[in-house]
């Protein structure tokens, strides 16, 4: 062991975790989800739900699905798919959102259009995106694009509007120029919202990736499960879906890390 | 924000006109007509619409960039679609049209309705039992972040048909949400509640009646919002993958057989179901919640 005393916040994370294993919530947890894979083992052993893989034959084939050729290249295309996208429509929809939220002409001209378009699902767009665009890559982000775009969009919009306007009437009293109330008043009034936005979105984006990657793609995690459907391999697909659902995860706790970062107020303490 | 800065008095006079205060009964529709055909708002609106259309126009008729030819113009397409002898079969005179919107609802709404019957009970569980959310939230949540089209390739091996696997796939994403938004709603009913509560001597069958949904309500139905939005979402995914019907297929239908008009209607139809649903949801919750608008009125 090296000599190097543990740090503080090594030590605290240390104290959770023998909290966690003294709590009874814990425990009832593991119990929930150990209850879950035993009915599920069970029911296969009893003759249900004969098409699934049991709980078991997941686990002992996912070594040879994680080596299998391209399986960590799937992950690198669907999670480009998705964060090109993904910044694409934060950076619109931020843009698009403030320009909105401070002018009442621009918005009362440009938010209904974006109204009429927002209730149109993200995939029925595939079709018109194949067609359009002259590479599959440009589609996939074409759509995660659209499908960020919205929850963006709005929650930028619904986050200008609920900035109190006490605190704009006082920074302008206080002899504010509108450039130090842009960046002291509206952007952090609006931050909460817009990380609510993107938080959404994120989720939004792996959905989109993961349908288009089924419909017409080569590679990208939603490819491998639909593939492992093609060659009738059940452990591949639940693992297809268990590497999306941990992909999904992880791109979800990036956000709410950013965000907690770029909000240290709102951090309790 | 830059008007209320000068000028007040007629900012003022303005937002007065209009405001609920001004009086035209708020219930009346030729007043709330009048009023808006008269509002700056509408102008704009409209100037925005046929900007939108006219560049439309303009880059699929005058002057067509590279990969526009695609794209019909909005003049031909509005044309097949109210057209008796469609290029593509597809139009508001043909029975396919038809069929596929009554097909996609039906899938919708019965997904919506099994997620709403099962999701809002579990929701409740959750957030009202401690055993039960300390022994099934976990499960939730370790389920929840695969997305419903993920599903799409199992729960076509594992259901018969095609229709229970398009169905299931639609509603999963929606009993989530479900789920989800009636446990945080009970959790946002105070305390103190369930303590008066249990001081009235409310039997468990009472609290519920009467704190529990009541208090969670507002969430359940910002939650059965969500939910008819992802159900639309997941429908068209659903049906494009697996099914061989219904709005979703009619708009990859229009992709294989290059029949454009198709792929245009099948969106904005789509769009309009999903508009409509919403706005459903959303009228049905102000008329159970009457109490709460009641409530903020008085409070403001």
């Amino acid at each position: 062991m090296s000599p190097v005393p543990p740090s503080g916040a090594f030590v605290r994370s240390r104290e959770r975790v023998v909290r966690a294993f003294r709590s009874p919530v814990f425990w009832q947890g593991v119990a929930g989800v150990a209850t879950f894979f035993v009915v599920w083992q069970l029911s296969k052993a009893i003759g249900l739900m004969a098409a699934l893989p049991s709980p078991v034959e997941v686990v002992q084939g996912i070594p040879r699905q994680v080596a299998q050729e391209g399986y960590w290249l799937s992950w690198i295309a669907s999670g480009k798919r998705v964060f090109g996208g993904f910044i694409v429509a934060a950076a619109a929809g931020i843009f698009l959102g403030i320009v909105m939220g401070m002018s009442r002409k621009l918005r009362w001209s440009g938010f209904p259009i974006l109204e009429i378009l927002r209730p149109i699902p993200p995939l029925a767009w595939l079709p018109l995106a194949i067609l359009f665009w002259p590479s599959p890559e440009m589609t996939m982000i074409f759509l995660t694009f659209l499908g960020a775009f919205f929850p963006i969009f709005i929650n930028v919009l619904a986050g200008i509007d609920n900035i109190d306007m006490r605190y704009i009437h006082a920074a302008r009293s206080l002899g504010s120029s509108s450039n130090t109330l842009f960046w002291r008043v509206m952007v952090p009034g609006a931050l909460p919202s817009l990380f609510t936005g993107l938080s959404i979105a994120i989720g939004i984006t792996w959905e989109v990736v993961i349908a288009a990657e089924m419909a017409s793609a080569q590679h990208g995690l939603g490819y491998l499960t639909w593939n492992a459907y093609m060659g009738h391999s059940l452990v591949g697909i639940v693992v297809g879906m268990l590497s999306i659902g941990i992909a999904g995860m992880a791109s979800s706790a990036l956000m709410g890390w950013i965000g907690r970062n770029a909000m240290p107020w709102r951090r309790g303490g | 924000m830059t008007a209320s800065a000068q000028g007040l008095p007629a900012e003022y006079d303005e937002r007065l006109r209009r405001s609920a205060d001004w009086p035209v009964p708020p219930g009346d529709w030729r007043g709330r007509a009048l009023r808006a055909a008269g509002s700056a708002q509408l102008g704009y609106a409209l100037a925005g619409f046929l900007l939108f259309f006219a560049l439309w126009y303009f880059l699929t008729s005058v002057v067509v960039p590279p990969r526009f030819h695609f794209i019909p113009n909005p003049a031909y397409l509005f044309q097949q679609w109210t057209s008796r002898q469609p290029e593509f079969g597809i139009s508001v005179f043909s029975p396919q049209y038809y069929e596929n919107i009554r097909v996609s609802v039906l899938r919708v709404y019965a997904a919506f309705a099994i997620s709403v019957v099962l999701g809002a009970p579990l929701g409740i569980l959750l957030g009202w039992s401690r055993l039960g959310r300390n022994l099934i939230f976990p499960v939730v949540e370790m389920l929840r972040p695969i997305p419903p089209l993920a599903w799409v390739p199992l729960a076509v091996l594992t259901f018969p048909g095609t229709e229970t696997a398009v169905i299931f796939v639609t509603l999963l994403a929606s009993f989530f949400a479900t789920v989800l938004n009636t446990y945080l709603g009970v959790r946002s009913i105070p305390d103190t509640y369930f303590r008066a509560a249990a001081c009235l001597g409310y039997r468990r069958i009472d609290v519920l009646r009467r704190v529990v949904v009541p208090g969670a309500l507002p969430f359940i139905f910002t939650g059965l919002q969500i939910a008819m939005g992802v159900a639309w979402f997941s429908l068209v995914g659903g049906e494009m993958i697996a099914g061989r019907s219904g709005l979703g297929y009619l708009i990859l239908d229009g992709y294989t057989q290059l029949a454009l008009p198709n792929i245009f209607i099948g969106m904005i139809t789509l769009g309009v179901l999903g508009w409509i649903s919403s706005a459903l949801i959303r009228k049905v919750g102000q008329v159970l919640m009457k109490w709460q608008s009641k409530g903020q009125e008085m409070a403001s």
